[in-house]
């Protein structure tokens, strides 16, 4: 039986090498899982039409992205940690930065706070909670002020679960929508503004937000274009990705070119959309009608030889 | 016993000026024949000097021009080593000065208020009891009158405020404190009288204030304060500023003329970071809402602790490996070396916590609480560097009372600073920390004669037990951590000879070994500080895993040469 190689990106390409082995019989390709984000995200930046968008405001605006002015830009993966790259071509990147607060920080604290099953759960708990409760506002330490003379409203939050230490209430006498809500606004707003400073280091306007802790939810893309909006003064702007969390795989998958024992070869995709499909190989399709689900697929073209 | 200039201990410096002690005198003459307030004996303890230097000269001495002035020169610290609000002696403090400012924040009341002199035997009592109730230790208790007095500090739980309000009106702060020569518990209270305060609480508890004190409170911008105290504090106390890396702290010599600029990360319930180029001038350039509020609050929530402190507690015996998902534990035990990350790495805080296999319940706070501390002090870390490094920044000083000695924390804020800025930036850190707030908004009592403003390098008062050579400090703490010695009780109780300190510091304090042969009056944990004799046991007390030694002491002001206007008139005086 011919040995099968499947490119594999991430952690778990080595973690889990054998099981597939034992499995599967196949030997994964282990590929570098910054080189795969970025290939995965120049691809679907150049090759989408409507990739990448804005949401301020409730309002989702795709963004054309000129591939002539497409870097340098920063991308930001947010999985169960988020790494920060500065990607300034085609395989030409770094990580600058990242931080542990991330996917797995909302998702562990979330279910040690409110017992949810699942990360969607967590997020649409989230919807009906009411932050004030337990996020220590600048109203709440200045007597319903704003400290104006610095710029915070009596709005912002000053200190996350900063209301909890109050002995009066115990876990159990807070409603698990604001839980969330809190971890969501205070994981999102940290992600934003860390971002921010990233890009500002580096001279870069554009930040694209990619990875699964944000799986196209609104108030989790609002809450982080209100962090960069805010920090940066309106300078610099937050994007998303509609393939968000695939980029590794897609980049991975993108690999395949590189080298593979069994001579298969991929196109790259041809950058006019939609691409003719060949039925050389596999066929995936998109639906571009302009919703985001989680069901889009892309046409493209592979060629065996 | 041996008097203090010769004490092998203290090891004072040679150039020390030696302080007179008359034998029945309730003051200490200095070679210049000052008179300077130093206090009385045990045996004369009972007397009854009633509000300072009314009852010595029986009329009130004040010879400050149109407008107090706040001189600060030659102020020094003194206390206990392990004393968390050490109080400051202000021996040149002559005129009567407002007494008392707050820092109101969300979480925490921080106070700073000036006695000029101990608490009275008549009201002593009374008094006791009321700060026994409150748990409130309130350093020696010595009557010294005239000159001088000292810059105490108390923290309170902004949720107690009526605690807070307790102890201001106990103590009379509100009305220039018991021992002014204004107070008069007869005398009607004074309806304009006005206390300085920052934070938000100033606003958000003016009309309290009002009502339960009867003061109004003069607003001071929070951001002015913390910036002014910490200008104060970096200029005016020799060792204010540490590093603490890898359990390892080291004092930080601040040259004056190359303090500007630094950055200034206050951690209090939130964070604002600050970046300062001179006195008063300054810019709030970031801050988070990932701060000392959050690792309480969801510290709280998790592990249902009573306060940070048995939160910090905790922490000290956790291991984070079981709750945070480590980069070894994405990449099969492996570093993920091509991008500089070891295998220990955090990847994601909180990451293994997703497992369905495990409830809260199943968790040991410990792992909870440490995972949470490196959370949010990795994360003040990163976020304080990128904003050094945006304004070209090198040095970080971080303050607020999220720190408050913790050496862990300190630890893990330096590693985030180092490996951020690849050792290009240093975190550092203040003894004071918490207070900077309530020191500025004390200081702004004196906002026009800032100039004026003589201040002198602070000498720090360190009892027994605070080896302190070099800059490093060594040994164990000092007995109980909540006892408070100061070294003006251990003069005043067993010493004839009274040391006067000049500008040269008590850093040559050197402890043999670990053992303390010199009683130290320590206040009985719990009262108000009546000092007893104690021989501090420091032999067998065993530092805290987390103990960073921190010997924070009372603030003194050495008293000048200036000749001390009192003695015009020599009868006057008890001698």
């Amino acid at each position: 039986m011919a040995n099968i190689c499947l490119q594999a990106t991430g952690g778990g390409a080595y973690k889990f090498a054998d099981l597939f082995k034992e499995k599967l019989s196949v030997s994964l390709d282990k590929e570098d899982e910054m080189e795969c984000l970025v290939t995965g995200a120049n691809f679907l930046l150049k090759a989408v039409h409507q990739e990448a968008f804005t949401y301020l405001d409730g309002q989702k605006e795709f963004a054309q992205i000129d591939p002539n002015d497409l870097y340098p830009y920063l991308l930001v993966n947010i999985g169960s940690g988020v790494s920060m790259i500065k990607v300034d071509g085609d395989g030409k990147f770094e990580r600058v930065s990242g931080t542990s607060l991330g996917g797995g920080t909302f998702w562990g604290l979330g279910r040690l706070l409110t017992k949810c099953k699942n990360f969607d759960e967590l997020l649409e708990l989230s919807h009906q909670g009411n932050n004030r409760v337990i996020d220590m506002l600048v109203g709440d330490i200045y007597g319903g002020t704003d400290y104006a003379k610095i710029g915070l409203s009596a709005t912002t939050i000053a200190s996350s679960f900063g209301k909890a230490i109050s002995d009066n209430k115990e876990l159990v006498d807070y409603k698990p929508e604001d839980i969330s809500r809190s971890l969501l606004r205070m994981i999102s707003n940290n992600i934003g503004q860390i971002s921010y400073l990233n890009a500002l280091r580096f001279g870069l306007k554009r930040i694209f937000f990619a990875g699964f802790f944000i799986r196209g939810h609104a108030y989790t893309m609002d809450t982080i274009s209100v962090a960069v909006n805010f920090w940066s003064k309106g300078e610099a702007e937050a994007m998303f990705l509609r393939h968000e969390g695939f980029l590794g795989a897609l980049g991975a998958f993108m690999s395949y070119e590189k080298q593979c024992p069994d001579g298969l070869t991929v196109n790259k995709v041809p950058q006019r959309f939609p691409i003719s499909v060949s039925s050389a190989g596999n066929k995936i399709y998109c639906s571009m009608n302009g919703k985001s689900n989680g069901n889009e697929s892309i046409e493209c073209t592979v060629y065996g030889t | 016993m041996a008097g203090l200039n010769g004490d092998p201990f203290l090891g004072i410096d040679d150039n020390i000026e030696k302080l007179q002690y008359n034998n029945n005198s309730k003051e200490g003459i200095d070679k210049e024949g000052l008179v300077v307030g130093i206090g009385e004996d045990s045996s004369n303890n009972k007397n009854n000097n009633q509000g300072g230097e009314k009852d010595m000269a029986g009329n009130s001495i004040h010879r400050s021009g149109s407008r107090p002035q706040l001189d600060l020169s030659k102020a020094e610290i003194q206390g206990n080593s392990e004393e968390r609000d050490p109080t400051i002696l202000l021996p040149n403090q002559t005129d009567d000065i407002s007494h008392l400012a707050l820092d109101i924040g969300g979480s925490l009341i921080k106070l700073v208020y000036f006695s000029r002199r101990e608490d009275q035997s008549v009201d002593d009592k009374r008094k006791k009891t009321v700060k026994e109730r409150l748990g409130i230790s309130n350093g020696n208790r010595r009557n010294f009158p005239v000159l001088g007095g000292r810059l105490h500090f108390v923290k309170f739980e902004t949720s107690k405020l009526n605690e807070c309000l307790d102890f201001i009106s106990s103590k009379q702060l509100h009305r220039g404190g018991i021992d002014s020569h204004h107070w008069n518990s007869e005398a009607p209270a004074n309806e304009n009288a006005v206390i300085k305060a920052t934070g938000g609480g100033a606003y958000k508890f003016a009309d309290l204030f009002k009502e339960r004190l009867g003061v109004s409170i003069d607003k001071e911008d929070e951001m002015d304060c913390l910036v002014a105290g910490a200008n104060f504090l970096l200029k005016a106390i020799r060792h204010e500023a540490f590093t603490h890396m890898e359990g390892h702290k080291e004092f930080v010599q601040i040259d004056h003329n190359d303090l500007f600029p630094y950055l200034l990360v206050n951690i209090g319930s939130g964070v604002s970071i600050i970046k300062v180029d001179g006195d008063g001038k300054f810019q709030r350039v970031s801050g988070t809402n990932v701060g000392g509020g959050t690792y309480w609050g969801l510290g709280r929530l998790l592990t249902k602790c009573n306060s940070f402190d048995e939160l910090l507690e905790l922490s000290q015996r956790g291991d984070n490996r079981t709750i945070d998902m480590l980069v070894g534990d994405i990449y099969g035990g492996m570093d993920y070396s091509k991008i500089g990350l070891s295998a220990s790495t955090i990847a994601s805080s909180f990451g293994k916590a997703i497992s369905d296999k495990k409830e809260l319940q199943d968790y040991r706070p410990e792992d909870i609480s440490l995972s949470l501390l490196r959370m949010i002090s990795y994360n003040i870390g990163q976020i304080s560097y990128l904003n050094a490094l945006r304004f070209g920044l090198k040095r970080i000083f971080f303050g607020g009372f999220f720190i408050r000695g913790h050496a862990y924390t300190m630890d893990t804020i330096s590693f985030a600073v180092h490996f951020w800025s690849k050792g290009e930036a240093q975190a550092m850190f203040l003894r004071h920390e918490g207070f900077l707030g309530a020191v500025g908004a004390f200081m702004s009592y004196q906002k026009h004669g800032l100039d004026d403003l003589m201040v002198h390098h602070l000498v720090e008062r360190f009892p027994m037990g605070a080896p302190y050579t070099g800059g490093k400090i060594h040994g164990p703490p000092l007995g109980d951590l909540n006892e408070k010695a100061s070294i003006m009780e251990f003069c005043l109780t067993n010493m004839r000879q009274f040391m006067l300190y000049s500008i040269s510091w008590m850093e040559k304090f050197v402890l043999k070994g670990t053992e303390i042969t010199a009683p130290v009056p320590m206040a009985p944990p719990g009262t108000t500080g009546l000092g007893g004799f104690e021989v501090p046991s420091s032999r067998g007390a065993t530092l805290r895993s987390d103990a960073s030694a921190l010997n924070v002491g009372v603030l003194h002001l050495v008293p000048t040469l200036e000749v001390f206007p009192l003695l015009a008139d020599p009868k006057m005086y008890v001698i």
